[in-house]
Parts: C-alpha cells; structure tokens; sequence
C-alpha cells in the first residue's frame, strides 16, 4: 500500500500525545473525568493508530508482542497483590486503607491510584495486543 | 424527544442483527444497539443534574451510578465484539463467504 | 422465495411491536433524585477517597465488578488469539478428517 505524507506526518506526530493523554487520564482519574477503562482505551487508540497508519511490521519493534503480554498479564497479578496489599492494611480485598486516614501529604486516593494505574495498563496493553494479533499480515 | 432517538438506534442495530444476511453488518448491529442501551442509561442518569460527577463544583450533578455501570457495559461490548469478529473471520476462513445463508448451507452439506 | 417473504414480514412486524413497546415503556416520568445518589453525593467521597464519584463508585463500592471486568478482557485477549491463529493449513486436514 502506498504511503502518504500526510498519514505518516500526522500520525507519528500524533501518537506521542495520546499517549500522555491516555497517561495523564489514568493517572488523574480521581480528581477529574477519566480513570483506568478510558485512559487505557485512550492508550490503546494511539498505538492502533501507529499500527493502521505505519504498519504493523514497522511499529512492532516498538511495542513487541512479549512486552504486550507480559504487561497484560503482569498488571493484572500486579492488581491482585495490590488488593492483597488492601487486604493486609485493614481495609478488605480491593479496599482503599487511606480513605479514612487525614494525613497531610498523604492524598486520601492513593490505593486508587494505584489501582487505576494497573488497570489503565492492562487495558491499553490488552486491547492493542488484540488489534496488533488481528492486523498481522504474515498468516 | 429523545426517547425517540435512543429507541431509533436500538431499533437499528435490531434491524442489522435480524434483517442483514452479512455476518460482521450483524456484529455491527449489535454494537449499535449496545450503545442505544447505554445512551439510554447514561441520558436517565443525566436528567437530574448538569455537571459532571466530581465533587467540589457545587452546582446539581448528573447521578453517578448509571455511568459507572455503563463503563461495564462499554468493555464487555467491546469483548463480545472483539470475540464475535474474530469467529465472523475463522467461518469465513472455513466456508470462503460472510453470507449467513451460505454458511449455513455449507455447514449442512458437511454434516451430510 | 415466499417462505422468505413472510418471515421477512414477520420480523418487520416483531421489530414494530418492540419499536412501540420501547416508546411507551421509556416516556413517563422518572425520579428526579433517588436515596442512593443523596447517599453516594454525601458520602462516596469520604468513604473511597475519590473526588470523582464514578471512579468511587467502580473502584470502591465495586471493585470485585472491576476485577472482574479485568478478567473479562483477558479471556476475550485470550479467545481472540487462540481463534485468529489458526492457519489455513490445519483446516484442510479436518477437511479430509470428516
């Protein structure tokens, strides 16, 4: 298929900043509209867009298939131990242990924080690795 | 007024499932009607209030809960879509045609 | 052909029937404001730590459901790549199976 400049200008220079977009909605989805599911979603759409525009051939140096499944699987082991993690503090499975706690510095969200992180995470890294499986071109 | 709306795009999308002979217009069918479901909940949600769900804004807030329940709604969508898509391409591998109708004749004449 | 036809009006006419039960059953008047989300405004943030009352609700009230979403994904992950790396090879063998 034939290149054209401007999908390959636009594209290349777009990516980069859904990306932190995708990044700055999981990591302030507690303060502001956003969170896990969409910041990954936001994520996914900026490597699918390096995927359709560049080729997959060319873009899969840059996110390979093992670091892909690794993140998927490794975030969401990563979002059982943090909810152990919530378990052991004394505030259920999943539970947030800072929600009571005032303590200046300490931001009352931070498990949330963390669990949005992971999730983000595993929904960009799960999505893309489904759209990089289904666009491969060597079958 | 807009019940009207979110029921025409149900409707749609049931057409596309029912009425369209090509397998992924049907996935498409589905989608559509999945997002006619979740305009509906989050439009519910929204008839109480005009700001987003974020506290210290002060002003009425739309209700949180169908939203939070349609982001459930939004990833299982796009997991059956995904899962239906990638069954849409294994039978057209098999049979050589989206068509449904072909498909199924040619699932019959394997049977026989 | 004309069995197709009168399944053909009996879908058109079912997709009717569901049309006009959607339009009664969605117009009428709802509850402005219900005892949950008095509770979820007055508390959700106090309770979880999130100012955003979504991210309360699916992080906090209901994070066994976002986990569970999680799995979803994974097992869709998973189906997707089992069904989409088959190759074209492997079936003509079943083919010659049967």
């Amino acid at each position: 298929m034939k290149k054209t400049t401007i999908l390959d200008l636009v594209s290349r220079k777009l990516a980069p900043f859904m990306l932190l977009f995708g990044l700055y909605l999981l990591s302030y989805g507690h303060l502001s509209p956003g969170g896990g599911f969409q910041g990954g979603v936001v994520i996914a759409s900026g490597v699918i867009l390096l995927f359709v525009a560049q080729g997959v051939g060319s873009t899969i140096s840059l996110f390979p298939f093992r670091a892909l499944s690794l993140v998927e699987g490794g975030a969401f082991l990563l979002l059982v131990a943090a909810g152990l993690a919530g378990l052991a503090a004394g505030a259920g499975f999943l539970g947030n242990p800072m929600a009571g706690v005032n303590v200046r510095m300490v931001p009352r969200a931070s498990m949330i924080l963390v669990y949005n992180v992971l999730i983000g995470l595993k929904v960009g890294a799960g999505i893309s690795f489904m759209c990089m499986y289904l666009f491969r071109e060597d079958r | 007024m807009i019940w009207a709306l979110i029921c025409l795009i149900f409707l749609v999308g049931l057409w596309g499932v029912t009425r369209k002979a090509n397998m992924v217009k049907k996935v498409m069918g589905l989608s559509i009607a999945n997002s006619g479901i979740i305009l509906l909940f989050v439009h519910y949600g929204s008839l109480s209030g005009a700001t987003a769900p974020i506290e210290g804004s002060g002003r009425p807030m739309v209700d949180p809960l169908p939203q939070a329940l349609m982001l459930t709604a939004i990833v299982v969508g796009v997991c059956v879509m995904a899962l239906a898509l990638v069954l849409v391409y294994r039978l057209y591998l098999r049979f050589g045609t989206l068509d449904m109708h072909r498909v199924e004749l040619g699932a019959w004449k394997l049977h026989d | 052909m004309r069995g197709g036809r009168v399944t053909a009006v009996l879908e058109v006419a079912v997709l009717v029937l569901v049309a006009l039960f959607l339009l009664l059953a969605l117009q009428g008047d709802h509850p402005e404001s219900s005892e949950l989300r008095g509770y979820l405004i007055e508390n959700g943030s106090r309770e979880t730590g999130a100012l955003n009352l979504v991210t309360a609700i699916y992080l906090g009230y209901r994070a066994f459901d976002t986990l569970g979403e999680t799995m979803v994904l994974l097992l869709a992950v998973t189906g997707v790549i089992y069904f989409a790396s088959f190759r074209k090879g492997g079936e003509d063998e079943e083919d010659h199976h049967t």
